[in-house]
């Protein structure tokens, strides 16, 4: 089963943000392909949504990016600016908050482990 | 494993290009995410071409120049905003209202000094004017903030300066123990 986009919306800024503060550096594949391995394709990020996230991300000044050059291709990698450090925090605060609430909301009961 | 060659990256950032994608990081970043999936998928002896028309379309819903415009558009939303705590705010605008006739009083007042050429009145008169300025901070306020007149600035709610309009009060935090509904949901 795979989530709906309206489920995922809102969320994109905060997995990506998670996942560069979890590793030094992506690209933008690698991004797509770490999230499906972690939700056990679940979550697939699609490029028309990646992208232009992170490319808002870089004009906001959350991430920084450096290139390497493969031949003629260009592969950009992203990784976190200090105040992308504190975003994220923020961000997976409020993600947590939101969740304890939806639960809370549609009394859900967790699942015992 | 299927190699891509330099003719074939061309021919992908020339059809790009075709497609709407203007800014050219973006491009790059399709152009390497494609190439990715290429040399991935495609089998040595495969079409380059086909496989290419038949990998473009999951990258959008109706034309590739989508990603172009939601670019564009994420990345010129207003960028320069301060977001502040409604107390920090309101501290803010009392300094910024009442920072330079405070200062003024100050500076004249050590200016005074020896303190036999001190007038009380006219320092009552300056404390006067100063203090006669909160009705134009709430004023402002009211003036700038449209969408929250009532109640004015609810507690816990953050303050936006910067976006559209230039001051907007935001939908008030959840309380952090609270499982009550945000009100931004």
């Amino acid at each position: 089963m795979t989530y709906s986009p309206e489920l995922l919306k809102g969320t994109l800024k905060t997995i990506v943000l998670k996942m560069l503060g979890d590793h030094k550096k992506m690209y933008g594949y690698e991004m797509t392909q770490k999230v499906k391995e972690l939700t056990g394709d679940k979550i697939q990020i699609t490029e028309g949504a990646l992208y232009p996230t992170l490319h808002a991300l870089e004009a906001d000044g959350l991430v920084t990016t450096e290139v390497e050059y493969i031949g003629k291709r260009v592969r950009k990698y992203y990784s976190l600016s200090p105040a992308g450090k504190t975003a994220s925090r923020e961000k997976l605060k409020e993600l947590t908050n939101f969740m304890d609430t939806m639960i809370a909301l549609l009394d859900i009961k967790p699942k015992m482990a | 494993m299927y190699q891509l060659n330099d003719q074939q990256i061309d021919v992908i950032l020339s059809d790009l290009l075709q497609r709407g994608i203007q800014t050219e990081s973006l491009r790059l970043n399709l152009l390497d995410h494609i190439c990715i999936l290429i040399e991935e998928n495609l089998e040595e002896d495969g079409d380059f071409y086909q496989y290419y028309i038949t990998l473009l379309p999951q990258f959008y819903q109706q034309q590739l120049s989508e990603l172009e415009k939601e670019t564009q558009f994420l990345t010129t939303l207003p960028k320069r905003h301060i977001l502040l705590s409604r107390n920090a705010f309101f501290i803010l605008l009392s300094l910024f209202l009442i920072g330079p006739f405070t200062s003024y009083g100050v500076i004249s007042t050590i200016d005074a000094v020896p303190f036999r050429y001190w007038d009380p009145a006219h320092k009552i008169y300056e404390a006067i004017f100063v203090f006669s300025l909160f009705p134009l901070l709430i004023t402002l306020v009211l003036f700038f903030t449209p969408d929250r007149l009532e109640p004015l600035i609810p507690r816990r709610s953050n303050i936006l300066i910067g976006g559209r309009p230039f001051i907007r009060v935001l939908p008030v935090r959840p309380r952090p123990s609270s499982p009550g509904i945000p009100a931004s949901a």
